[in-house]
């Protein structure tokens, strides 16, 4: 057995872990060094020393603050941080996206079911005023290539072909079915 | 909940008391803060030197055994995942001294350094003398390496098992027998350049 065999051997010899040949290999070599020897009692005191340190103790209070500490903890980490919190189960992102959903639904709906009652315009009115032009539209005055006089004269001359023609008299022709 | 109220006479084991305490019931939380908290200060203090910040991490540990109860799982013994969980907490404390040691060294008094060796003659008395040898072992031990720091506290001070001991720090058998050997020739050699 060399040193570096002895040294590894030592702590399994201290706590009596060696097989009986190898423990008797390694008292051999103690038998030999007197310095090996001093080596392995001074291990062996130094864990018996340890093994003696007084034992420490908590304070008398330990528990009481523990259980403080458990209370303060268990209350911060149950408080919902703002991102935690939920509107009807919805987080504040989602719930906005749902209100924004809500309110598009509604307004389409009402669109589609009752354009006139809106007040707001129409496709189907633009396209209606689009296609006859009226004067009392201002936006559409310079549609009319026609000039107002040129269409005022003519609404004249349709007033008087209405007033020179005959009126006819239907009465005669009227005859009931017991006559 | 209180905690010092109920000190039923429990008869069960670690892992049936945190089995207890996973289904509800607080007075196996109670019981098993009542087993371990000294072992886990008598740990802690070994490697914090403080005993008031090893009081306020083994207070973590036992709030984080609380909070994580349903973390733990029956496939390891309850007293390495505890000793593992307030391993872990003081060497975190560790880390942030040292980052505070950093900045502020040049402002530490005398009396913040850990491990400072009494000002006394061992001759003195026996009581004193006993004092001053556990001063010396202590110096010694925090002077270690911290994987030889680690299994040393676990087995000579804590008498945990190498099979725990492995399965805390997280290493083979065979490298736990060999760093607790190692550990223990350099204690030797460095008490026997304080003594």
């Amino acid at each position: 057995m060399n040193r570096y065999q002895f040294e590894d051997l030592i702590s399994e010899y201290v706590e009596n872990e060696l097989s009986l040949s190898k423990r008797k290999e390694f008292e051999a070599y103690l038998e030999e060094k007197p310095d090996a020897m001093e080596l392995v009692e001074s291990v062996r005191a130094n864990m018996a020393q340890m093994k003696i340190i007084p034992r420490m103790k908590v304070s008398a209070d330990f528990n009481d603050r523990l259980l403080a500490k458990i209370q303060t903890d268990h209350a911060r980490l149950h408080r919902p941080t703002p991102s935690q919190r939920t509107f009807f189960g919805f987080t504040p992102v989602h719930a906005s996206l749902m209100t924004g959903l809500v309110i598009a639904f509604v307004f389409v709906s009402m669109q589609l079911f009752s354009p006139e009652e809106s007040g707001l315009p129409t496709q189907t009115k633009i396209y209606a005023e689009d296609i006859v032009p009226s004067l009392s539209n201002p936006t559409l005055q310079n549609v009319n290539p026609r000039a107002p006089d040129l269409v005022e004269a003519e609404e004249d001359s349709s007033l008087e072909d209405n007033k020179n023609k005959p009126q006819k008299d239907f009465s005669k022709q009227m005859h009931f079915v017991n006559d | 909940m209180s905690l010092d109220k109920h000190k039923a006479p429990f008869v069960y084991t670690d892992e049936q008391l945190i089995a207890r305490f996973q289904a509800g019931d607080e007075r196996a939380y109670i019981e098993l803060v009542n087993r371990y908290r000294d072992r886990l200060i008598n740990f802690v203090f070994q490697f914090l030197g403080d005993r008031e910040q090893s009081e306020d991490v083994v207070q973590d540990t036992m709030l984080k055994l609380f909070e994580k109860k349903h973390y733990y799982r029956e496939i390891a013994k309850f007293s390495t995942w505890i000793y593992t969980i307030a391993r872990n907490l003081a060497n975190t404390e560790l880390r942030k001294r040292k980052r505070r040691k950093t900045t502020l060294l040049s402002h530490m008094t005398r009396d913040e350094r850990d491990y400072e060796l009494p000002a006394i003659q061992p001759e003195t008395g026996q009581e004193v003398q006993s004092e001053f040898a556990e001063k010396l072992i202590q110096a010694a031990i925090h002077a270690l390496p911290e994987h030889f720091k680690t299994v040393i506290i676990l087995r000579d001070i804590q008498e945990l098992s190498y099979d725990d001991i492995s399965s805390i720090v997280g290493v083979p058998l065979g490298t736990v027998k060999s760093r607790i050997n190692r550990a223990r020739l350099q204690l030797q050699a460095e008490l026997k350049g304080l003594r």
